[in-house]
């Protein structure tokens, strides 16, 4: 039977003397959602992806693919399969010993797959870990991971350190070769530009909150951006944008829920970036504050 | 049953060097020096241990072999094998003590501990892997080595004995017990679960301790000292004291150890019956349930 939700969160707290990680986290993640979580430093993404994993005790309800994850970690993780740092496959390794232990404690993975995959990257099968260059450990790591029949994929930073050319071959060999749209995937990144083609929902967080969450169709539909002509500047801002801001010398606005008919003419517009359409929010949520 | 033999395979693949190699290399240098020994090439003579030929220049002892009983002769020859196998166990002693150490804090320490985690291995299967590994398959790796050490000793001695017409070749393999193979494996085995506590403690520290050496030392220290001014006593120096030295000879032990001998497999019998073997166990329980606790919190890798 398919399931509705992958993830059921609902009240999600997790305190470190006195500071809250996560401050009463509420989200629900459907299954075959590509969801991106989005944040600055300390906003509680990895947190999150830790709880998510069994990683940690929290207070509130939690819920990954039917299971508790603070109960039933084993089981989770023959469904679940996670990124959280690309460095950290066992150097003393060889690509065949790490291939040959992950078949024998995983029911899920398939080996014949993973050196399919391997067999068109220049990773050789008795390479020893500590010899690959950066780039080609995390196409091994991936290998691995797209060798899982899991239902979730949690991804924590898994390009940090990568140069550019590894970045885009990571995410784009990830929903060609992998996502299948029944399974769930959830990547945590600072670099939001990479992973915005690949996002079906994004969740914006803050100081331990969810800010904003929303499907990707969704906030196309619902914010928009102007970079309006010189002269029809004033008439742009006399429509109450969300946002303003200056690139390169020129005001660029932000509107939420305008229809697009009213802007067409006063310029430029198009949907707004997901790091744009985060930094916008976030500076309102601070005005907001103060 | 399948993870475990595939935790256990990656830990020898890991530590290969300490518990298979190095065991090997040491027993094949003793197998030469007691090649070189029969053939007359060097002699080996200490204050403690006289290992040469020129024995055999002594009429008594050529008298001796001639008339020995059969039961004093397989005493004699366990003596010089156990004597002659002891640098094996003594390496694969620090092999252990290294990986016990070490094979907690390394696995945070390079954070390859988030890999490990990534995978459906529950903490408590891992850490039983480990235990698995220290106490009943190193012995089981070492023993090859032994015999191998044995058997070169025997061929080497029957051949010379025999050149030299000393006794016949066959002397020393009707005083040799083959079934002495079970009782060094039981042996080794019962060391390992006499040891546990010890062994338990090392990985405990490397679980917990940013510097684990001084994990496992520093409380130990303190217990002893503070032991020794508060209460007179000294059994924590003691039961550690035990722990390090062979099972038969623990202060604890209810029978005699005789000196250099073979144990019996009915002195693991009497091992069982003692109450510092239980507590040692119980310990080590404590140990193992303290070890699961801190890997499963070791969790610090958080990126943001």
């Amino acid at each position: 039977m398919e399931r509705e939700f992958a993830i059921k969160a609902k009240g999600i707290i997790k305190s470190y003397d006195n500071n809250h990680a996560l401050n009463g986290i509420d989200l629900e993640v459907r299954s075959g959602q590509v969801l991106g979580l989005i944040g600055p430093n300390g906003a509680g993404k990895s947190t999150f992806l830790q709880a998510v994993l069994g990683l940690l005790n929290t207070e509130g309800e939690l819920e990954v693919l039917g299971l508790d994850p603070r109960k039933d970690r084993h089981k989770l993780l023959q469904k679940v399969c996670s990124i959280t740092d690309v460095a950290v496959l066992p150097k003393w390794m060889t690509v065949e010993q790490v291939l040959q232990y992950v078949d024998g404690v995983h029911p899920r993975f398939n080996i014949e797959k993973a050196k399919s995959i391997l067999s068109q990257t220049d990773i050789k099968n008795k390479s020893k870990i500590k010899t690959l260059s950066r780039g080609l450990v995390v196409q091994l790591h991936l290998s691995i991971v797209m060798a899982i029949d899991a239902e979730l994929l949690v991804l924590d930073e898994p390009t940090l350190g990568l140069d550019l050319v590894y970045r885009k071959e990571f995410y784009s060999q990830l929903i060609e070769d992998y996502y299948d749209g029944n399974k769930t995937i959830l990547i945590s990144t600072h670099q939001v530009e990479e992973i915005e083609g690949v996002l079906s929902d994004a969740i914006f967080m803050n100081q331990g909150k969810v800010v904003m969450k929303d499907s990707i169709d969704a906030i196309n539909e619902r914010f928009l951006e102007l970079r309006p002509n010189q002269d029809s500047l004033e008439k742009a801002k006399s429509l109450n944008p969300m946002h303003t801001r200056t690139e390169l010398g020129r005001e660029v606005l932000l509107f939420e829920g305008t229809e697009k008919d009213k802007l067409t003419g006063l310029g430029e517009v198009r949907p707004p970036f997901i790091a744009d359409l985060f930094m916008a929010i976030m500076d309102k949520t601070k005005s907001e504050v103060l | 049953m399948k993870t475990l033999v595939t935790l256990i395979r990656r830990e020898l693949q890991e530590h290969r060097v300490g518990f298979i190699y190095a065991p090997f290399i040491v027993a094949c240098i003793l197998s030469l020096v007691v090649i070189s020994v029969y053939f007359g090439l060097t002699d080996i003579q200490t204050t403690e241990f006289n290992f040469t030929t020129k024995i055999y220049e002594n009429e008594e002892a050529l008298e001796w072999m001639a008339t020995a009983t059969p039961e004093l002769k397989t005493a004699v020859i366990r003596s010089g094998l156990v004597v002659l196998g002891f640098p094996i166990l003594l390496t694969v002693a620090f092999a252990i003590l290294a990986f016990n150490i070490s094979t907690f804090a390394d696995e945070r320490k390079d954070r390859t501990l988030i890999f490990w985690r990534s995978l459906p291995v529950s903490d408590l299967t891992t850490v039983m892997s480990k235990i698995l590994l220290v106490t009943v398959i190193v012995p089981l790796l070492v023993l090859p080595n032994i015999i191998l050490l044995h058997l070169i000793a025997l061929l080497s001695a029957s051949i010379f004995f025999a050149t030299n017409d000393i006794v016949s070749f066959g002397w020393v393999w009707n005083a040799y017990s083959f079934t002495d193979w079970f009782r060094i494996i039981f042996s080794l085995w019962a060391q390992s679960l006499w040891s546990l506590p010890l062994m338990a403690w090392l990985m405990f520290a490397g679980a917990f301790a940013k510097r684990p050496i001084m994990g496992a030392l520093v409380p130990i220290v303190a217990g002893v000292v503070l032991e020794g001014i508060v209460l007179k006593t000294n059994y924590i120096f003691t039961f550690i004291e035990d722990r390090l030295g062979f099972w038969t000879r623990a202060s604890s032990f209810p029978k005699q150890a005789e000196e250099l001998r073979v144990v019996d497999i009915s002195d693991i019998y009497l091992m069982l019956t003692t109450q510092e073997f239980w507590i040692g166990i119980l310990l080590s329980s404590f140990l193992i349930a303290g070890i699961v606790y801190f890997r499963s919190k070791n969790n610090d890798y958080s990126s943001e």
